[in-house]
């Protein structure tokens, strides 16, 4: 096991604005009328106050791939991650396990917002919860690649249980090898991670692997709001 | 009697809760759902016409649009929150039994997940079209929806599940309905849910959307 990196992430460096929660509501255009944009504006704003924003990556070095069973093992784990992501970080010499996490609040939050009848709230809340740790996970992934980059080397897109055919419940092997779990992230049977707004994966690191800006298109999920909302993925910049 | 269950109709579906409210711009200053509501009793009208002819018929307007992608999530949750401001009114006839609901509609986000917002909005438009909603919340456990179909005899059931792994509990769920409760409708949903796996566990429906449910259930209950 090589490098491991723990960030306390501040609201203001997630550059959240209300133009991209809109975006996420599904108004691409920003034509939502007056009381949305104020309404998220107020949920931002509140967001601000009560998020504990953190991420963490571990760097393995030790990884060997079997191209016949397209699986991974690190540190004598292996995991099966499926032909889609397989064909992705294969070349990788290294890989980062990451962690990341909005915190339980925001999720707290919009369940009450919800329970008190205010459906509207609880669901901008719920929005804002999911873009903080795709927005933290990002910047945990560019101090990686400028980390990276130093050394001469470039990493890959960020890859999860779950998504392009890998088995969610891998996320238990996953966490296994993160034992001082610096987030705070609680993993249940059916590896639904709590808090709810939490993210989890593979980033490839190598000499010859690199960033690729269109990923919705490996995807199976056709339906997917990220790719109606013609949302890029998170850039490593 | 139709001017106002139309306009009534039209405060829900645009969601003018109420006069004071400034949403939506060209309908500033006008009377919303709250204040229509009100009129249309004092007109005489009679609460189960106000429910089927305006805002079950607005609800469904805007659960069609938003599956024909043309409104998004807040513009249907502000359209509820008009609907409610109605509803407001309503409630005591549907409390004192004057008033019949279409039947009970028993929805939970099975054992193990904690996804909730499809399944609110999913509740949300099932109680929008008329039907009385039983919300179990998340991480349902099977012993927990077979007590709620227990207590309430001749509702339907409906499953939302957002990861493979808890979809798996959606299929011991179903099972164990099916093995208490027979021919028992069971509806199931959720972003990894299909038709297919629907009917590979045994459940009756899957609906990619709340409005798909809303339809599907028209042809059950009162
Ligand atoms: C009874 O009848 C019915 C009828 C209709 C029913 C119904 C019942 N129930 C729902 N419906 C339907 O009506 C609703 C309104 O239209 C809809 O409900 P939904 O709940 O689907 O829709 C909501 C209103 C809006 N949609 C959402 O809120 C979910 C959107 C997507 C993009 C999504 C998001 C935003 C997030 N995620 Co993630 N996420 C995805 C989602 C893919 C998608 N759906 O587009 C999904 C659910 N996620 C997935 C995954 C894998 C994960 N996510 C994760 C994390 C996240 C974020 C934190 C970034 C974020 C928030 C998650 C949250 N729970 O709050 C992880 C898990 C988090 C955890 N806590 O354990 C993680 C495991 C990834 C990881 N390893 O980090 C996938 C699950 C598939 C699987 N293999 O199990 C996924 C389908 C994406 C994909 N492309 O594959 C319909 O499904």
């Amino acid at each position: 096991m090589g490098t491991e990196r723990v960030f306390s992430i501040d609201f203001s460096q997630l550059d959240l604005t209300v133009r991209k929660i809109e975006n996420m509501t599904g108004d691409q255009d920003g034509a939502s009328s007056g009381i949305l944009t104020d309404l998220i504006a107020e949920a931002l704003d509140e967001a601000s106050l009560m998020c504990s924003v953190k991420a963490e990556y571990r760097i393995f070095n030790g990884v060997t791939f079997n191209p016949a069973g397209k699986t991974v093992s690190i540190d004598s784990t292996s995991f099966d991650i499926s032909k889609i992501v397989y064909s992705q970080i294969r070349k990788s010499t290294a890989i980062a396990i990451f962690l990341c996490t909005a915190g339980q609040e925001i999720g707290t939050a919009s369940g009450a917002a919800m329970k008190e009848g205010d459906l509207l709230k609880g669901y901008l809340f719920d929005i804002i919860g999911s873009e903080i740790v795709e927005a933290a996970a990002d910047l945990m992934q560019n101090s990686l690649h400028k980390e990276m980059n130093a050394s001469g080397l470039g990493i890959t897109n960020r890859y999860s249980p779950g998504y392009c055919g890998w088995n969610v419940a891998e996320q238990h092997k996953l966490f296994s090898l993160m034992p001082g779990n610096r987030c705070g992230i609680a993993l249940n049977e059916s590896a639904l991670m709590s808090p709810i707004k939490s993210v989890s994966g593979f980033i490839g690191i190598g000499g010859n692997v690199r960033f690729n800006p269109y990923t919705c298109s490996f995807c199976d999920m056709k339906e997917c709001i990220y790719r109606s909302r013609r949302i890029k993925p998170a850039a490593a910049k | 009697m139709d001017d106002i269950l139309n306009r009534l109709a039209r405060c829900v579906e645009y969601g003018k809760t109420d006069k004071a409210a400034s949403y939506p711009p060209d309908m500033k200053g006008q009377d919303g759902a709250d204040e229509l509501a009100k009129q249309a009793l004092e007109q005489g009208i009679k609460p189960d016409e106000i429910l089927e002819k305006s805002l079950v018929l607005a609800m469904a307007a805007v659960g069609d649009r938003f599956t024909r992608k043309e409104i998004y999530v807040p513009q249907m949750l502000m359209a509820a929150r008009a609907m409610n401001a109605a509803m407001k009114h309503l409630k005591p006839y549907f409390q004192s039994g004057e008033t019949k609901r279409k039947g009970k509609f028993i929805v939970g986000t099975v054992a193990g997940d904690l996804h909730d917002i499809g399944k609110n909005l999913v509740a949300m438009m099932v109680e929008g079209g008329g039907w009385e909603v039983i919300d179990l919340g998340t991480d349902v456990s099977t012993e927990k929806f077979l007590k709620a179909i227990d207590e309430n005899p001749g509702a339907v059931v409906g499953l939302s599940a957002l990861l493979t792994t808890t979809m798996e509990n959606m299929k011991k769920t179903v099972a164990a309905i099916r093995e208490k409760h027979g021919a028992m409708q069971i509806l199931v949903g959720g972003a990894p849910v299909t038709m297919d796996y629907c009917k590979k566990i045994g459940a009756d429906f899957y609906s990619p959307d709340p409005q798909g449910a809303v339809n599907y259930l028209r042809q059950f209950g009162a």
